[in-house]
């Protein structure tokens, strides 16, 4: 289809001063941070004399000026590398390419079932704006939201890991188990309930109230009156119109949400000692990890970016209004 | 204040009442709440001087929830009233300007909105060590693109309307323009955000101090919710209290901007 | 004589305090035409709606609306057409679906013969290359076009009586024409009996067989056609065609005018 590969060359090529953007930001302000690399290198390993100090800055091109070190960073970056990091003495990419999955397999989920619940809910609550199922699900859904995900998952774990003991109270898969194929797909669904449902809940509470009042928007349309004045069942004028209308923009958040969710992942993965992109995140700002957060910042940018790609793709494809006007 | 509906008078009675609590914290828990009260882990309800219980190191509960109040409103109220002011400046100078100005203005709001706030304060906070005037700043950083965006359409809107022109024809500049009658008009709607922003400053402000990165000289629901995780066995309510008092807070700011933005469409 | 296909009697219709409709009575038999005209604020749609049976909730009816057969169904007994033709489409369903919707729910067609049906209609509205068009969306035809598929899709479930509020207002005169040419051929060919609404009276006179004039939620008068136009018996009537003689004939002496100033 060569409509969808124009928009999404079209889409892509916004994207690039977005990104630059992103670069230069976060290079900004981890120049300001007080020590380089090298300094927390040294802290680490321990002695070093002036000479070598001065050797190692010449390697990594960190005696030059901001310019230059902003210029090394971008063609290294061009090079698909993203620096050294000092906490894990691995370069940055082989790191974030080994916590990413977990995250990205986290996030998934997570936003999948609160897109799916949330919206589910909301149509229950906007089939009928201001009916007592309207008013307990509107209610319960602001209540939801106003919990914080790591409180949540500290609560979780008290009532289902400690007091009942159904759920493991951390991880991503029991350690040393030996399990293999299924039986270790399902040790890391077992793992991932808690967790996910800790970081899932705000958004389906999200999409619960987005949904609902869409679709009470969408009853005072003039076209649900036409639905109705030709006899279709309320079951079909509900689910096929009002809530597929409705829908819209419940779409289109997803892929903002996707950036608020990678920041909740920080505190969730902490809280399960899930050890994945988020929790990379805060151990590379504990342990001074420049380089590593600059990866980190970077990488986030990236997958948000992708994140919505997506979601536009799918939205020209739900919205036939969309179509012709690109 | 009579205006309102029941849910939003609830939630602004519950703010009020907080933000007494943060005013007179010192009154009504006397002396330093990181300073050791009594014995360790008391269960809340046993004694009488310490009516929530004590911490593992027998800090007083009650003490640190209502110290804890004054930083969560505190860095709330702020960073939200900055990220609020930042946006509806860039907001309205983008939507005024337009052109390449716009664009720019525009590609650096989305290169914000596309780091997620959470991180961009926690990699901020790195940068420049925790404080209080340092967190406002990290957390507003993340904050200000949703008011810039909001007060840009609401400009494109005010500009061709009639009051821009008598001011054109009356000769003053463009800026003076956009900030002594667009703005303030604009200001509604970026207004209705304040909630949202209040919101969700109080919750990164929690999430970051839980993880250590809040400041350390002040008692936060955050630090408390994350001492009490080291004994959540023996003992939870010491993380599930503090978290108690967040949501409560979380959910009447919800309340009155809920209240407020209904309020605002019924007379528009 | 034969038995009058709609019977409405001492029909009364209030929003709180205020009276839309004040005991209207009329009679409309099978096959035929009757436009109710008036004012903004006559009460001639409440009365079309509360015919239909799609007043808001809010509303008190009372008095009786009797059609030959006992209850009739929204959809497959009564067709509706209201004045806003975008506004009776759902924007993201395609047209051929929604035609084929009306006519599975009320004449238990299966998927392909609905979608036959929907074609059928459409060709029967006039859209061109009917078949082609069942995959397209309501923003993809013109305002025209689009109010004659909301008219094939009140049709779609095979009613008796088609009740149209304005169907035309929103249109410009030679698009009107089209869809008034459509449904006129409906009654002849297909024995539909119409209800519509209008506050054109040269449309009304040229396009009903009988007219019912309302004023201030009051029938005042209702007679055939030809009849009420040469002999009005009510001055509101009167009132009505010397407005509309007396805006037609300036009309015509305004135009030239107009387009001067344009250049």
């Amino acid at each position: 289809m060569p409509l969808l590969a124009s928009f999404f060359l079209k889409r892509l090529i916004t994207t690039i001063p977005v990104l630059f953007i992103v670069l230069v930001g976060s290079f900004l302000l981890l120049e300001a941070a007080s020590g380089d690399a090298v300094d927390a290198y040294v802290a680490r390993s321990g002695a070093m004399d002036a000479e070598q100090i001065a050797q190692l800055r010449n390697e990594w091109g960190l005696d030059k000026g901001p310019v230059h070190r902003f210029e090394a960073y971008i063609s290294a970056l061009a090079h698909g590398d993203l620096g050294w990091s000092t906490a894990f003495e691995r370069p940055v990419t082989s790191v974030i390419a080994e916590r990413l999955p977990v995250t990205l397999l986290l996030m998934s989920i997570a936003t999948g079932s609160a897109f799916f619940a949330g919206s589910l809910l909301g149509v229950v609550a906007g089939a009928r704006p201001g009916s007592w199922r309207d008013r307990i699900l509107s209610t319960g859904s602001l209540a939801i939201y106003a919990v914080p995900g790591f409180w949540l998952g500290l609560v979780l774990i008290v009532i289902f890991a400690v007091d009942l003991r159904w759920l493991p109270i951390g991880g991503i898969e029991s350690i040393a188990s030996g399990k293999t194929g299924l039986a270790r797909l399902g040790d890391i669904a077992v793992h991932l309930v808690l967790p996910v449902s800790a970081l899932a809940m705000v958004y389906l509470a999200l999409y619960l109230r987005l949904m609902r009042d869409r679709m009470a928007e969408i009853w005072r349309d003039p076209f649900v009156k036409g639905l109705e004045a030709r006899g279709l069942t309320r079951r079909r004028i509900v689910w096929r119109h009002v809530a597929r209308n409705a829908i819209l923009p419940a779409i289109t958040m997803l892929g903002w949400q996707s950036a608020a969710m990678l920041g909740g992942s920080v505190v969730v993965e902490s809280v399960f000692s899930i050890p994945g992109f988020g929790r990379l995140a805060a151990e590379a700002v504990a342990r001074r990890d420049t380089p590593l957060l600059l990866g980190v910042l970077l990488c986030s940018a990236v997958t948000v970016i992708i994140a919505n790609l997506l979601v536009d793709l799918a939205y020209g494809k739900l919205d036939p209004r969309v179509r012709i006007s690109r | 204040m009579k205006s309102l509906n029941l849910e939003a008078r609830i939630g602004a009675t519950l703010l009020v009442l907080l933000t007494l609590m943060a005013l007179l914290a010192p009154w009504i828990a006397p002396g330093d709440p990181l300073a050791i009260s009594g014995e360790a882990m008391l269960k809340p309800f046993v004694s009488e001087a310490h009516l929530l219980g004590t911490d593992r190191l027998g800090r007083d509960v009650l003490a640190g929830l209502v110290h804890g109040t004054r930083t969560t409103l505190l860095v709330a109220f702020f960073s939200a009233a900055t990220a609020l002011l930042v946006g509806s400046v860039v907001g309205t100078i983008s939507g005024f300007l337009g052109g390449f100005a716009d664009t720019v203005l525009m590609r650096i709001t989305e290169a914000f909105q596309t780091v997620p706030g959470f991180l961009l304060a926690l990699a901020t906070i790195s940068v420049t060590g925790p404080s209080i005037p340092t967190l406002i700043l990290a957390i507003s950083l993340g904050n200000w693109t949703q008011a810039a965006r909001v007060t840009r359409a609401e400009v494109l809107s005010l500009r061709e309307r009639d009051f821009v022109a008598a001011a054109r024809t009356l000769g003053m500049r463009p800026m003076e323009i956009a900030f002594r009658e667009i703005l303030p008009n604009a200001f509604g709607p970026t207004a209705s955000l304040a909630a949202i922003s209040v919101a969700t400053a109080i919750l990164i402000e929690a999430a970051l101090s839980f993880l250590g990165f809040g400041d350390p000289n002040r008692v936060t629901w955050g630090t408390m919710i994350a001492e009490g995780r080291t004994v959540l066995r023996a003992a939870p309510y010491l993380s599930i209290v503090p978290g108690i008092a967040l949501v409560v807070t979380v959910l009447s700011v919800h309340l009155v901007g809920r209240g407020l933005s209904r309020k605002e469409r019924l007379q528009s | 004589m034969t038995k009058a296909y709609l019977n409405v009697r001492n029909l009364n219709v209030s929003y709180g305090s205020t009276t839309a409709i004040k005991d209207v009575s009329l009679e409309l038999a099978k096959g035929g035409r009757l436009a109710l005209i008036g004012m903004s604020g006559s009460g001639k749609s409440t009365l079309a709606m509360a015919i239909a049976g799609l007043l808001p909730k809010q509303a008190r009816i009372n008095g009786a609306i009797e059609f030959e057969s006992r209850t009739p169904k929204l959809g497959s007994d009564i067709g509706v057409l209201f004045q806003d033709a975008s506004g009776s489409l759902d924007p993201v369903m395609k047209i051929g679906d929604q035609i084929a919707e009306v006519a599975m729910t009320h004449l238990g067609m299966g998927w392909i013969s609905a979608r036959v049906h929907a074609a059928e209609l459409l060709d029967r509205v006039k859209i061109p290359k009917a078949l082609s068009r069942l995959n397209s969306y309501p923003h993809e035809f013109s305002g025209g076009q689009k109010q004659r598929i909301a008219l094939a899709a009140a049709l779609a479930g095979n009613p008796s009586i088609l009740i149209a509020d304005e169907p035309t207002s929103a249109l410009d005169t030679v698009i009107q024409r089209h869809i008034v040419d459509v449904l006129d051929e409906l009654v002849k060919d297909g024995g539909l009996t119409l209800l519509f609404v209008t506050h054109d009276i040269a449309l009304a006179s040229e396009r009903a067989d009988e007219i019912a004039v309302l004023y201030k939620g009051d029938l005042v008068e209702m007679a055939p056609a030809g009849q009420l136009l040469k002999e009005p018996k009510h001055p509101y009537t009167k009132a009505l065609i010397d407005t509309y003689v007396s805006l037609e004939k300036p009309r015509s002496r305004r135009l030239p005018e107009i387009t001067l100033e344009w250049q």
